[in-house]
């Protein structure tokens, strides 16, 4: 605190000195950006959210009419229920494969450095990429897998995976777990690499089994940081749209519509902006949720940020 | 043969059958990667073959048809946009990420979250006002309106993973400066800014990939005028049928970039993919 009797001016400037504002300049200029690419945007749809539209027109103050009709749509739900079968079911083979990779990863394992970029490839591509890699290896009747493995076994004939209103979720869950199962892989074999080494050399005193020693030691360690890319990976996958685009666009029916697809079709194919900015604002809701959870959890437990 | 050396030669043994197990996976996954890259060469006749054609005789006749339909413009817009968008990023984010790094700000958790909330929101949900305010203020297919759009979540994750970098840098340093009569900001430019290049390269890198990648922005934002090569792709599914040879040559012309930056960035690639929680 300022002594008292200090001039004003004394005072602005011993701060200025003290380099108050320092932080907050250095900040400015993102935080005002993201304000602009990000918060505005956001308070903009709810605003659209609230607004009776046609074909783009403003037709009048609906309330909360568009939410009343998005939770009316059964398309709503099935697109809800896409999207949470595709994520439970994905993210837990990526989950498991990933760990059991990044176990066998870290064991004495020769040209290690030369084979762990290779393995990134899938990660880094571009999800219409891979999109477009999967409709080459599961195209109808030619696709090297269609032909040489589905056929073999008299699964589809002909067709293709993503022609079939059964099947065509789990063509698209195959080609997440394509393209997340390194990622994970990797980024579980960094957290192991950084694990302590104490409690394994007491194990080993010990004589604890291998499988002792991964449910009492390595996973008790590393529960925060599973928990941290678990999330991350979850908050993503729910965000799917680039591969089911090209593979399906939400068909056939509406078997492989997600809420990022079902948003899509709302606005650029139905023009429902209204409609479709209700249902931008639930999911925007529901990702603020997740991101304050992976916050609290990388926050407190991971203790990185 | 004593018991230490037959333990070392089950080892090894291990080892050998571990790591060829994790080739094998390599490989499968790798292969329809390979698969792609021989479509770009393969006449349609034994594309479509049944069975599956290995051997073929290379044809040029896709390569003909991308470059004479603009796919020189495409790969150009592509470079324009990434690099701009990371130019950008580079010079507003990395005093920001400093700024966290460093100093007790007044809110500092909250404004850290909207950051992090920035990057996770879902795309779709942030092309629909883009979309509607950009129709109304001309933006639409711009350079100026996708590079802007790009900034939310490429802006978000920089700052984000480069503060993590940040807090890494040891702060005695710069303190020792302090005493040696320099100034904040001189602190910041000839201390702080050499020290964080490594972490600046390895983000600002992942960054040119996020927007060299993105497909929904400049595919609803953009499209003809601006139009980047992820866009091109399903362009390329026409009325006369899927140009299946074409779409490949855009899709391993497309990873190139990538294929680059993670060689040479690959030990940073796991902790910007995490969000700076696991340390590659």
């Amino acid at each position: 605190m300022t002594a008292i009797g200090e001039a004003p001016a004394a005072r602005s400037a011993k701060r200025r000195e003290e380099g108050f504002w320092y932080p907050y300049i250095l900040i400015a200029p993102t935080m005002i950006t993201l304000t602009i690419v990000g918060l505005i945007p956001f308070l903009f749809t709810v605003l659209l959210s609230m607004l009776e539209m046609k074909f783009g027109q403003v037709k009048g103050f609906a309330g909360f009419d568009n939410y009343a009709e998005l939770l009316g749509d059964g398309r709503f739900w099935s697109s809800l229920k896409v999207t949470f079968l595709f994520v439970i079911i994905a993210v837990p083979i990526e989950f498991m494969l990933g760990m059991i990779g990044a176990l066998a990863l870290s064991q004495r394992i020769y040209l290690r450095s030369v084979l762990i970029p290779f393995l990134f490839i899938p990660t880094i591509m571009a999800p219409i990429v891979v999109g477009l890699l999967w409709k080459i290896m599961l195209a109808g009747s030619w696709g090297f897998l269609s032909y040489n493995i589905l056929e073999q076994f008299d699964i589809l004939a002909g067709t293709s995976v993503f022609a079939s209103p059964n099947l065509a979720l789990y063509g698209i869950i195959l080609v997440d777990v394509w393209q997340w199962t390194p990622f994970m892989m990797l980024a579980f074999f960094a957290g192991l690499q950084a694990m302590p080494v104490n409690p394994y050399k007491a194990a080993a005193v010990d004589g604890a089994t291998p499988i002792q020693i991964f449910f009492k030691i390595t996973l008790p360690m590393m529960a925060p940081l599973l928990a941290v890319i678990g999330l991350l990976r979850l908050i993503d996958a729910f965000k799917v749209f680039d591969s089911i685009f090209l593979l399906t666009s939400g068909g056939p029916g509406t078997s492989t519509e997600s809420v990022s697809m079902l948003a899509y079709k709302t606005t650029f194919e139905f023009w429902r902006i209204g409609e479709a900015s209700a249902l931008a604002v639930v999911i925007w809701i529901l990702f603020f949720l997740f991101c304050n959870v992976f916050y609290q959890v990388a926050k407190k437990k991971l203790k990185v940020f | 043969m004593t018991a230490r050396s037959q333990r070392h030669a089950r080892d090894v043994r291990r080892g050998m059958v571990l790591t060829a197990l994790i080739v094998c996976y390599a490989v499968i996954v790798l292969f329809p990667v390979y698969w792609m890259a021989t479509m770009m060469v393969k006449p349609a006749t034994d594309m479509f073959a049944r069975p599956t054609v290995w051997v073929f005789e290379p044809t040029l006749e896709h390569f003909t048809y991308i470059i004479e339909h603009g796919f020189a413009g495409n790969l150009l817009t592509s470079f324009l946009i990434a690099t701009l968008s990371t130019l950008l990023v580079v010079i507003v984010g990395t005093p920001a990420a400093y700024s966290f790094a460093r100093f007790k700000l007044k809110w500092r958790d909250d404004l850290f979250l909207f950051i992090l909330a920035t990057r996770m929101a879902p795309p779709v949900c942030l092309v629909i006002p883009f979309f509607v305010i950009y129709a109304r203020i001309g933006l639409l297919d711009t350079y100026i309106g996708i590079i802007m759009a790009y900034l939310t979540f490429n802006l978000s994750f920089y700052v984000w993973v480069l503060s993590s970098f940040c807090r890494d840098l040891p702060i005695a340093l710069e303190e020792a400066a302090m005493t040696d009569g320099y100034s904040r900001i001189q602190v910041f430019t000839k201390i702080t800014l050499p020290l964080l290049r490594p972490g600046i390269t390895a983000t600002a890198v992942l960054c040119f990939i996020f927007a060299w990648n993105e497909f929904l922005f400049a595919f609803l934002l953009g499209g003809s005028v601006v139009k980047t090569l992820p866009v091109a792709i399903p362009d390329l599914i026409t009325t006369q049928g899927v140009r299946w040879g074409e779409m490949a040559i855009v899709g391993m012309v497309a990873m190139v970039p990538v294929m680059i930056g993670v060689f040479f960035m690959q030990k940073h690639i796991v902790r910007g993919l995490t969000m700076g929680a696991v340390k590659g």
